[in-house]
């Protein structure tokens, strides 16, 4: 392959306004009857069709990947008689129960934190070089050193998923808490309010959009962290099922487990966004 | 030093208003004082520190120099025996109308039955009473400043600061809110202290109204109307208004808020 020259591309003219108009920024008008979904459903269903035509005509081995037909009878089978010891409900139960108390934990301590930021200097001065230290470490980057603290038992593997749930959750919390207006503040106090119950009744329910907002995207981020944390030797878990099936080359249940953990964060997405609606229905008519 | 006052008083004396960064202050030795019953309003051009000035009062400016106090004590925070209505009623979303309007009680820890009883008086007061349950994004603005004032009087404030409270209404909600918050004065005797853009809505709610004029903020006139009195002792707003007195008296406020503009 040759690279092309900058002479040859010379030939080419571009002008200031063609950066501007290539075709997948234009907004293109929104033709009749195409609905955004319509097309991810096809979209989904000619991904499918060419992973089974591939199955069928053995264009890949069925080591690297398993027709869907085979992952679907993995499915029934697993959660039927189970691997590696556990049944699939029991797998995700396990690792359910692992991201749930690892949120707990996170909002437990995030949201006093992201008060603290939000609210005081000094709060913001101690917690903000400590969050941003940690929020960009991925968490298999200090998996390790938890393993060492707290050993391989079931604490460090919620600690791990913690860890990488409390900076989203602490974030959103502070940046709700300084969106709110001061003039809301300022009315409370005038009808008595003490600090105390600005915080209470004022500051608290008016970041509560941003607080659900972070949780949504802590649980996103504890899900992925969910595999690497099930790496050190669990017993169960979808993390766990997928790292063992892995190790047997037992491709099918690797993919069904990807699918199974993918379909559990759409429920849980799902879920949440609906609990934003009945929680905190002023969001955005203010 | 404190004098001794028997009736309610909010006193600003002599006070001025720098704010960090700022050469020149904001206000310079405005004195006001606010009796119960009073309604004194504060006019003039944008910049001329009226809303300083009711800050000041609620206790969330504190002035450079110059005193501020109520009933004689100092005033050096916010309090609810001066509850404040601003332009934007910043009302709790998450609170429906009555909930808002009986806040004041839940911080004092009223019971609820309680609060929901004297909340359901205070919206007949302001005549809304089916939109207790209303949540407040269903609530036109002026049935929002309507809840945002009977939230102000749940706090059983000896007064009200009202800060611009129709500014952002359209005229007729504009004028009809006007006769409330009349009405409301006289139920309720509290002094106001309001700040308004409007000249007409100055004199039909005023018992006194102080001229401000920017560069630095000061009182340069003060006008005693007393169209507000003839409305309490029963005359029709519109009868006053068509009153040639009336007409005259905003002559000379137009010409009082944009005397000396030209230079």
């Amino acid at each position: 392959m040759t690279v092309t020259s900058y002479t040859e591309r010379a030939g080419h003219k571009i002008d200031e306004t063609d950066g501007l108009s290539v075709p997948w920024s234009r907004p293109s008008p929104k033709r009749k009857g195409v609905s955004a979904r319509a097309v991810s459903a096809v979209t989904i269903l000619v991904v499918l069709a060419l992973w089974a035509l591939s199955a069928r005509l053995q264009l890949v081995s069925p080591v690297f990947l398993p027709s869907p037909i085979a992952g679907w009878n993995k499915f029934i089978t697993v959660a039927r008689d189970g691997f590696v010891d556990a049944t699939l409900l029991q797998h995700a139960v396990a690792s359910l129960w692992r991201v749930f108390a690892a949120l707990v934990a996170a909002l437990a301590i995030g949201v006093p934190v992201g008060l603290a930021i939000g609210i005081s200097t000094i709060g913001r001065g101690i917690f903000d070089p400590l969050l941003e230290f940690l929020r960009p470490i991925p968490p298999l980057a200090y998996l390790p050193l938890v393993i060492i603290w707290f050993g391989i038992g079931e604490p460090s593997k919620i600690l791990v998923i913690t860890i990488s749930m409390l900076a989203p959750v602490a974030l959103s919390t502070a940046s709700g808490v300084r969106g709110v207006s001061q003039e809301r503040i300022n009315a409370a106090r005038s009808l008595g309010a003490t600090q105390q119950q600005v915080v209470r009744h004022v500051i608290l329910p008016s970041a509560l959009p941003s607080i659900l907002t972070g949780l949504r995207i802590a649980l996103g981020a504890g899900w992925s962290t969910l595999v690497a944390a099930e790496l050190v030797a669990a017993t169960r878990g979808l993390g766990f099922m997928i790292q063992s099936a892995a190790q047997f080359l037992v491709t099918d249940v690797v993919v069904m487990g990807i699918l199974v953990i993918a379909a559990i964060a759409f429920v849980l997405e799902f879920t949440i966004r609906r609990i934003e609606r009945v929680l905190v229905p002023w969001a955005g008519r203010e | 030093m404190p004098h001794l006052v028997l009736d309610p008083h909010l006193v600003l004396d002599k006070v001025s208003i720098h704010y960090d960064g700022q050469a020149a202050p904001a206000v310079e030795l405005v004195s006001i004082d606010v009796a119960k019953g009073d309604f004194v309003v504060l006019v003039g051009r944008s910049g001329c520190g009226k809303t300083s000035l009711l800050n000041v009062a609620a206790g969330l400016v504190a002035p450079a120099r110059g005193r501020a106090s109520i009933n004689g004590k100092p005033i050096t925070a916010p309090g609810s025996d001066r509850a404040v209505v601003f332009q934007n009623d910043a009302l709790f979303p998450w609170l429906t109308a009555r909930e808002n309007v009986a806040f004041a009680l839940r911080l004092r820890g009223v019971r609820p039955a309680e609060r929901a009883h004297r909340a359901d008086e205070l919206l007949a007061l302001v005549k809304l009473t089916d939109a207790g349950d209303k949540r407040i994004w269903e609530l036109s603005g002026g049935m929002r400043q309507r809840v945002g004032l009977a939230r102000a009087l749940a706090a059983e404030p000896e007064f009200l600061l009202l800060d611009e409270p129709l500014g952002a209404l359209d005229a007729l909600t504009r004028e009809r809110m006007q006769t409330t918050l009349l009405d409301l004065w006289t139920a309720s005797e509290v002094g106001v202290l309001m700040v308004t853009h409007g000249i007409e809505e100055a004199l039909v709610l005023a018992t006194r109204i102080l001229v401000l004029a920017p560069g630095p903020g000061r009182v340069v006139r003060t006008f005693e109307p007393g169209f507000s009195r003839r409305y309490a002792s029963g005359e029709a707003i519109r009868t006053i208004k068509a009153d040639p007195a009336f007409a005259v008296a905003r002559g000379e406020l137009t010409d009082a808020i944009f005397e000396g503009e030209a230079a």
